[in-house]
């Protein structure tokens, strides 16, 4: 039996009184895992999540989160989400600890229980010592990680989480994405709503990208940074002998801005191209630093997806 | 166009060789220090900026925000010089017009529209040219709903009219921090590609950012700050190879794994290397020779070549060990 | 497969241990905001400063049950002489210091998850907009009908024991045993639906208990105004009095009519009039909540 998606959306679509439509007959599916949903601004990715949370119901199409349609139970739904939103929503006054376990007994946990997870939660997101302090105090990393937490207690089959290394210095990012690449370990699937598509591609193994509401691409990190036909490499530079000595193998070649450079692989093939590259690499006794049939980043990906359109 | 210092072209006579210090320096810190109270958010710290785009790197703390203050004026020094073409950014007025600081978390009125604030602030700037306003929108692509109101714009759009703001007075110097937050994708290409237009241009770009892969796309050269003084300066592949001691790795991935791996290990710069399915991490305090190295022994041993990719070539990378 | 020889060892939990037992759905959601509303507006889990004005209300709306004990005590023997004992009745009122109590409680428990956008993570789990009013109402009403009701316990239990024959003081007086819980819970929940209406219109504080205590004054003194014609036509208007309107059905409870001394004494209908416009005050504050609360705010 094929393990259930994480959520699945047919023909989902949502226009809002006054004629904006946030979503176009959305139809997707995606696995269990994390997924990166990525996508210009504007109501697309809020009002995904919104329809996921069954807090909105769509215009048409349905939606179903871990194989529960969400409009038959829209209530029932939310007890197995979680959900970490971008912006600042955490009340100053209380305390991480009481915070948490509290908004762990409404996701119905019972009281000691929703204690005990809230303590286990916080220290596995690194505010051990910090949650009996009240929020207030707290810095920007302190924060996030508060408001992950809070997302975790109920032990979530789905977190939805949005931005959540907006406004970290570069080791708070570090710090959420190795947090969250944690949480497929544990059984948890990830929506990674972001504008960085480097953060989706250190964590998530799942890209679904959305512009004005409709579904541009979707599908496996590892899949559509593949690039057939091409094979790239860096020798650091010096490329004018081995721009030559490839094009005597009847390679065409193109030099990239970043003074890296491009092999045409359809006439040869994959294998055959890479084999012919190191082969005038090593000739010529030029280091081989990056050699790949892939892109070098999603970033590249996506733009050449907005370049064509 | 006002009056710019000449072109960036490195210059082979210059005695600077210190990677701290910028050829052309446009913007120049010496010995700052500045504090707050018992606080010390500066700390004698001497470094250049000059035309391109620098990016200023540092955790929450290090400094930066107090740095690019002192740098456009906003802050005097508690001990120390900023100079900004050769003169005081706090007192010279005429200096203070090639500036422009587009800070993180600034409230724009909400009630004006795109047009209007960027015309406000060209004539509080005293700026001749009566189309700068509607060109600089155009710059930073806000043409389109420049007549709308900036209090219904997405943050991403209210950081371009900051930034459209700040290009009105045609500074020589442009301090921005933060100035993709909230962008989408797309408009964060434009925006590196506007940043590194002008930069060639020959204005000096300081960028202060927290996502690195976007710094590393943006800036060729890097001063990062720790607890207010300087960490380290200059190409970011550079500094991680200044940090000699800690070896670098790369990812190999071959069919044929575990004759490569015992090749590379018999080359005395490799000094570890590790097995995982058809990958395989490299290890060495000498990057280049394995660099040499790898192609001709897979060729040896007829191992294709699938992927090679260095993973501590990253700006992020350098962070991280930098920091460590 | 053989037995393992040697030590044996293994790994339990790599950091995250999953919830095995069954979740609560809607209705521990509900009861768990509802605990925790009442948690805060108690001053529980808080400072020692959240905790002075919750308690030192009780301390006061209790006061008078003990010096009616006491002297009732005191003078069991003697006729008092110019000391009036109060009633049950009497005792089911609002006193400034309960009014007080709603108009700093209330906006406490209702501005802080609008102001700081709580919102969103409360809606993110299984209630909805109107289980929300309900909890928050709720909690406020359940402290208001303690404090109403504590402090006739203890007038009551302090008569019973200073009376002659505590059994029959029991006997005589049983009909109060439904009379003040209900008067109270009637008044408690008014207050409580007024004071959470009132506060879920604003997201600061202050504005919120300002306009509970406007609410709560101005309807008096423009009705004590107008009354002051001595119309008994007009007595009519005394139904507007927001303040004092669950008052005519405490009287209703405690008397079985509008209690002639009271302003809407002598209009004919008047008990009628009273209830109806209860149940619409209540309706309009309910209906103002189920808006402010219908989509969560973003």
């Amino acid at each position: 039996m094929a393990p259930v998606p994480a959520f699945a959306a047919d023909s989902l679509t949502k226009v809002f009184p006054g004629g904006t439509t946030a979503l176009d007959r959305l139809t997707v599916t995606v696995p269990q895992g994390s997924v990166g949903l990525v996508g210009a601004n504007g109501a697309g990715k809020t009002t995904l999540f919104r329809l996921l949370l069954g807090l909105i119901r769509p215009n048409a199409g349905r939606v179903e989160v871990c194989g529960r349609p969400v409009a038959e139970d829209p209530i029932g739904v939310r007890s197995r989400l979680g959900f970490m939103p971008e912006h600042d929503c955490l009340p100053p006054d209380q305390t991480a600890q009481d915070l948490v376990a509290t908004l762990g007994e409404m996701s119905g946990l019972p009281p000691r229980a929703a204690r005990q997870r809230a303590s286990d939660v916080l220290d596995l997101v690194g505010l051990d010592e910090a949650r009996f302090r009240p929020i207030e105090g707290f810095s920007t990393g302190m924060r996030q990680r508060t408001k992950l937490a809070q997302a975790l207690v109920a032990d979530p089959e789905l977190v939805l989480l949005d931005e959540p290394t907006a406004g970290l210095d570069p080791i708070g990012r570090q710090e959420m994405l190795a947090l969250v690449s944690r949480l497929a370990g544990f059984g948890i699937s990830v929506v990674l709503a972001t504008h960085l598509l480097d953060d989706v591609q250190a964590v998530c193994d799942h890209v679904v990208m959305i512009n004005a509401g409709q579904l541009v691409l979707a599908g496996p990190t590892d899949e559509l940074l593949e690039r057939p036909g091409t094979v790239r490499v860096d020798v650091g530079g010096a490329n004018d002998a081995l721009v030559q000595a490839l094009t005597a193998r009847q390679l065409r070649v193109s030099v990239l801005e970043d003074a890296s450079l491009e092999v045409d692989s359809d006439g040869l093939g994959s294998d055959d191209t890479l084999n012919a590259v190191r082969d005038a690499v090593a000739d010529l006794g030029l280091p081989l630093h990056a050699l790949s049939t892939r892109h070098s980043s999603l970033d590249e990906v996506f733009l050449r997806q907005a370049g064509e359109r | 166009m006002s009056a710019l210092p000449p072109p960036h072209a490195p210059d082979p006579a210059s005695t600077v060789t210190d990677p701290a210090f910028a050829h052309d320096a446009t913007v120049e810190v010496g010995d700052l220090s500045v504090w707050f109270g018992p606080k010390v958010a500066l700390s004698e710290l001497s470094c250049s900026f000059g035309p391109g785009v620098t990016g200023l790197l540092g955790p929450n703390g290090a400094g930066k925000t107090t740095l690019m203050r002192a740098m456009t004026g906003l802050l005097g020094p508690n001990t120390g010089t900023v100079r900004v073409l050769g003169r005081d950014p706090r007192a010279d007025r005429s200096v203070q017009r090639t500036l422009a600081l587009v800070p993180e978390d600034e409230a724009v009125p909400p009630g004006l529209t795109a047009r209007q604030l960027v015309r406000y602030v060209a004539r509080l700037h005293a700026v001749a040219d009566t189309a700068a306003a509607d060109a600089s929108l155009a710059t930073v692509g806000l043409s389109d709903v420049a007549d709308r109101r900036v209090g219904g714009f997405s943050k991403g759009m209210r950081q371009r009219t900051k930034v459209a703001a700040a290009l009105v007075t045609d500074p020589t110097v442009l301090v921005l921090d933060e100035p993709l937050n909230g962008a989408d994708p797309v408009q964060r290409a434009h925006l590196i590609t506007l940043f590194r237009h002008l930069g060639n241009e020959g204005r000096t770009v300081i960028v202060s950012s927290h996502v690195l892969h976007e710094v590393e796309r943006l800036a060729e050269r890097q001063i990062v700050l720790l607890r207010g003084r300087l960490a380290a300066a200059g190409d970011h592949r550079a500094i991680r190879d200044a940090m000699a001691d800690r070896p670098r790795r790369v990812l190999v991935r071959t069919p044929s794994t575990r004759a490569l791996a015992g090749a590379l290990l018999e080359l005395e710069a490799v000094s570890s290397v590790a097995v995982d399915g058809t990958e395989l991490t490299v290890s060495s305090n000498r990057a280049r020779d394995v660099a040499v190295a790898l192609p001709r022994l897979a060729r040896s041993l007829g191992a294709r070549l699938d992927e090679v990719r260095p993973l501590d070539d990253s700006l992020e990378s350098m962070f991280r060990e930098l920091v460590r | 497969m053989t037995a393992p020889t040697g030590p044996l060892g293994a790994v339990y939990d790599r950091g995250y241990r999953p919830y095995e037992d069954m979740l609560g759905g809607r209705r521990s959601a509900v009861l768990a905001l509802y605990r925790a509303s009442i948690r805060r507006a108690l001053g529980m889990r808080r400072s020692w400063r959240q905790k002075v004005l919750p308690w030192s209300l009780l301390a006061i709306v209790t006061v008078p049950a003990i010096i009616n004990v006491g002297v009732g005590y005191l003078t069991r023997d003697t006729p008092a002489e110019g000391f009036e004992f109060i009633t049950y009745r009497e005792y089911v009122g609002v006193s400034t210091a309960l009014l007080l109590f709603v108009a700093v409680t209330a906006p406490d428990v209702m501005c802080p998850d609008r102001r700081h956008r709580v919102l969103p993570l409360i809606f993110a789990r299984p209630l909805v907009g109107s289980d929300y009013v309900l909890a928050k109402v709720g909690a406020i009403a359940t402290i208001l009908s303690g404090f109403g009701f504590l402090p006739q316990v203890v007038l009551f239990v302090g008569q019973m024991l200073v009376s002659d024959a505590a059994l029959d003081y029991f006997r005589d007086n049983a009909e109060v045993l439904w009379q003040v819980p209900l008067a109270v819970l009637l008044l408690a929940v008014y207050y409580a639906a007024i004071g959470v209406a009132a506060a879920s219109l604003t997201s600061r504080r202050i504005v919120g208990g300002v306009a509970i205590l406007a609410l709560a004054l101005v309807p008096s003194v423009v009705t004590g105004a107008v009354l002051s014609t001595n119309d008994v036509e007009q007595g009519a208007v005394a139904v507007l009095n927001l303040l004092a309107l669950p008052i005519y059905l405490r009287d209703l409870i405690f008397l079985g009519h509008i209690d002639p001394e009271s302003p809407l004494g002598g209009v004919s209908g008047g008990a009628v009039l009273a209830v109806v416009t209860y149940v619409v005050v209540l309706a309009i504050a309910f209906a103002i909540l189920l808006l402010r609360y219908r989509e969560p705010d973003a």
